[in-house]
């Protein structure tokens, strides 16, 4: 579904990513963790060529992402992306900031864009919200709202980059278990977080980066007591005792 | 001081007819020019959001120019120097249609204009680039993603600036009367003039020009409190 | 056009003189800093007014800021020409009316400026001094306004390029100044009045934007300084 081949990318003379490589198969769910300057976050940002790349091939359902001639808006619609900040659209309702795309993206006609915002919207939980402005909903309201409006898209893969790191803790669980839901469901998933829980619970493999590579990739159940993974291992203690999320 | 203020002499007649019209050109002089103004600022705002350096150091030229030069001096070069530079007939035909309102109308309306760029482009930037980002995200291509997401926003964020662009185009109105333009002020001098009334005629004067002020500084508020918006 | 600034460049620059009184950019220049300074104590004092809690100093303060910026500047120099007489008890001259109408109108402006200067302030700043025993007037004369001043300087380079801008306005009650003096020279070559203002036009152009460039010149060093208030560039 997802390939990644050597893919470099330098943010002026520091290189942000080096030579990493790997794949995200169909209805996989893949969890990139690492400390703060990883590149984890750059890494999935290339997917969707929210950030371009100076060496390598990024694909995408078969298609090279940097490649001329791509239609990246048409990828777009495709790769749903949900950000650390949410990004809602604060001059537009919740189910708004939905159905935008759909009338804008989809043509479709405002009544029906309605019927599939609310369904999406109760899909997370949130139907009742459905005329709220965003500057009226919690954190943790926001963001899943964030992740019905990338679903109503009918994405074949859904990116997060940190999803829960802006949230009170009491709100990351109920955007969890909307991501929990989703990854059930046989969504294709890579998600950047630091949410080790959540990782073992849900995650078919999890990739530890460091320093722009990928150090090492692993079953979540070879996580604990191998000393194969040992920097994994001493990133994993470091957070475990109540490191900050980077 | 042995004066007697005496409004009526001021407010009578032809006088009162002279005020009147004072009022009514300020108010087209301020209605043509603010509509100008409008236009320009927004087509200066559409060239700037080519990515062509030429046109991008032209806006600049054009905002730094009516920045730096006195709104007078504008004027008087629109309405003493441009038609010395064009063909006979053109001077004639400008001469002929009130040549002197649509000057000032003119040169009030571009300087203005150059704020206004100014005020959008501030508009604009102050929304985070991640708004954009997500917009495009969805699938939407830069102008979907300018349209419905971007200025919307902006527009918002500059309406209270442009309303102070509306109070500050108003009051520069009155420079017209350098080249005479029988806006307020000028009616005003003419009024006391006739009547040597010096207090009562700018008294009325003033407090035609406060009213209207206090109107405009007033949507000004309400619009800023009505506008706020929670951001993310 | 470099023919007409060869044989006027006196004329511009310094009016009239020594065959009449100083004029031109010398006056031009004279009149912005000179009422720029006199306003001062009245900016300040009217800024001060303004964020006082006694409703007797706060409310007059406000109405003369708000008449102020709400009548046009012309009919300011109206207003001082006539008044101006009657209260000085002697004739007043066009550049003195036109200072006089400055000082009133720049105070009120200014005092805009210093005040968001001073409630850009930490509200720390304040409560530092007091809990070292400081009463009001120290408070405000030796720790806010030096640091509301500083962070606004800025604004303030701004507000001197306005108000050169506005001596302009001499032209229409005869003040010699630079507009003046060019309409003199216009009134004397009659045919080429788009030269004669075109380097008027560009008189101004150069100094004012040299001006409004050291103005973003220190906001860019000051903003990264001291952490004050954010730059408010007041448009004019």
């Amino acid at each position: 579904m997802i390939r990644f081949e050597n893919v470099d990318k330098w943010f002026g003379p520091m290189q942000a990513l080096a030579g990493v490589s790997g794949e995200v198969g169909r209805g996989e769910v893949k969890v990139l963790v690492g400390p703060s300057g990883s590149g984890k976050s750059t890494l999935i940002r290339t997917v969707t060529r929210l950030e371009t790349i100076q060496g390598g091939r990024v694909l995408v359902d078969g298609t090279d992402v940097g490649s001329r001639g791509v239609d990246i808006n048409r990828l777009r619609q495709r790769v749903g992306f949900v950000f650390q900040a949410y990004n809602l659209f604060p001059h537009l309702s919740a189910i708004g900031n939905i159905t935008l795309g759909l009338t804008k993206l989809r043509g479709m006609n405002k009544a029906e864009a309605r019927e599939r915002g609310l369904a999406e919207l109760a899909r997370v939980g949130l139907a009742e919200k459905a005329d709220e402005m965003p500057g009226r909903l919690s954190g943790g309201q926001r963001q899943r709202v964030a992740i019905a409006r990338s679903l109503a898209m009918d994405p074949q893969v859904m990116l997060f980059d940190e999803p829960t790191s802006a949230l009170d803790p009491e709100m990351v669980g109920e955007v969890l278990a909307a991501m929990k839901q989703l990854a059930a469901s046989g969504m294709t998933m890579i998600c950047v977080t630091h949410e080790m829980g959540f990782a073992r619970e849900v995650a078919d493999e999890i990739w530890f980066m460091e320093g722009g590579a990928v150090l090492e990739r692993g079953k979540p159940a070879e996580l604990t007591g191998t000393s194969a993974h040992s920097r994994l291992q001493a990133f994993l203690a470091s957070t475990r005792h109540g490191g900050s999320a980077a | 001081m042995g004066y007697v203020f005496d409004l009526r002499g001021v407010l009578s007649g032809q006088y009162l007819d002279w005020f009147v019209i004072g009022v009514a050109t300020t108010l087209a002089l301020t209605c043509v020019a603010w509509c100008l103004a409008m236009v320009m600022g927004i087509i200066l705002t559409l060239i700037r959001m080519i990515p062509l350096p030429p046109l991008g150091w032209f806006v600049a030229l054009y905002v730094e120019y009516h920045r730096n030069v006195p709104l007078l001096v504008q004027i008087l070069i629109w309405y003493f120097g441009v038609p010395s530079l064009l063909p006979r007939p053109a001077r004639q035909w400008i001469n002929a249609h009130h040549g002197e309102f649509l000057l000032a109308a003119i040169a009030l309306g571009l300087a203005s204009a150059a704020y206004i760029a100014e005020d959008i482009r501030s508009g604009i930037r102050s929304i985070p680039k991640a708004q954009y980002e997500a917009a495009r995200s969805i699938g939407f291509g830069y102008l979907g993603a300018m349209g419905y997401v971007v200025l919307p926003q902006a527009m918002r964020i500059a309406i209270p600036p442009l309303i102070n662009q509306t109070l500050l185009l108003f009051k520069n109105t009155s420079l017209a009367m350098a080249i005479g333009v029988g806006e307020l002020t000028y009616r005003t001098r003419e009024v006391e003039s006739y009547t040597f009334k010096t207090f009562e005629a700018f008294a009325v004067a003033t407090v035609i020009y406060l009213l209207i002020s206090f109107g405009i500084m007033a949507l000004g508020s309400y619009s800023d409190r009505r506008l706020k918006l929670e951001t993310r | 056009m470099l023919e007409i600034l060869e044989n006027n460049w006196l004329l511009f620059l310094v009016g009239q003189y020594p065959h009449g009184p100083i004029g031109g950019l010398t006056m031009t220049l004279f009149m912005a800093a000179t009422a720029l300074a006199l306003c001062f104590p009245f900016a300040i004092a009217l800024a001060l007014a303004r964020l006082s809690p006694y409703r007797w100093l706060r409310l007059p303060a406000t109405a003369i800021v708000h008449t102020v910026r709400g009548l046009p500047l012309i009919m300011f120099i109206f207003w001082t020409y006539f008044v101006s007489p009657l209260v000085i008890g002697r004739a007043v001259g066009g550049v003195e009316t036109l200072v006089i109408a400055l000082v009133v109108y720049e105070a009120a402006y200014l005092s805009e400026i210093i005040r968001a200067g001073i409630e850009g302030l930490p509200a720390g700043q304040v409560e530092a001094a007091k809990s070292l025993g400081l009463r009001y007037w120290p408070t405000t004369f030796k720790v806010v306004l030096p640091q509301a001043l500083h962070n606004m300087l800025p604004s303030m380079v701004s507000q001197f390029v306005s108000t050169i801008k506005e001596t302009s306005l001499g032209y229409v009650i005869s003040a010699h100044e630079v507009t003046f003096a060019a309409s003199q020279v216009n009134n004397v070559l009659l045919t080429q009045p788009f030269e004669v203002y075109g380097i008027l036009a560009l008189t101004y152009f150069v100094l004012c934007f040299a001006l409004t460039s050291l103005a973003r010149f220190i906001e860019r060093r000051t903003s990264s300084g001291r952490g004050g208030a954010p730059g408010v560039i007041v448009a004019a």
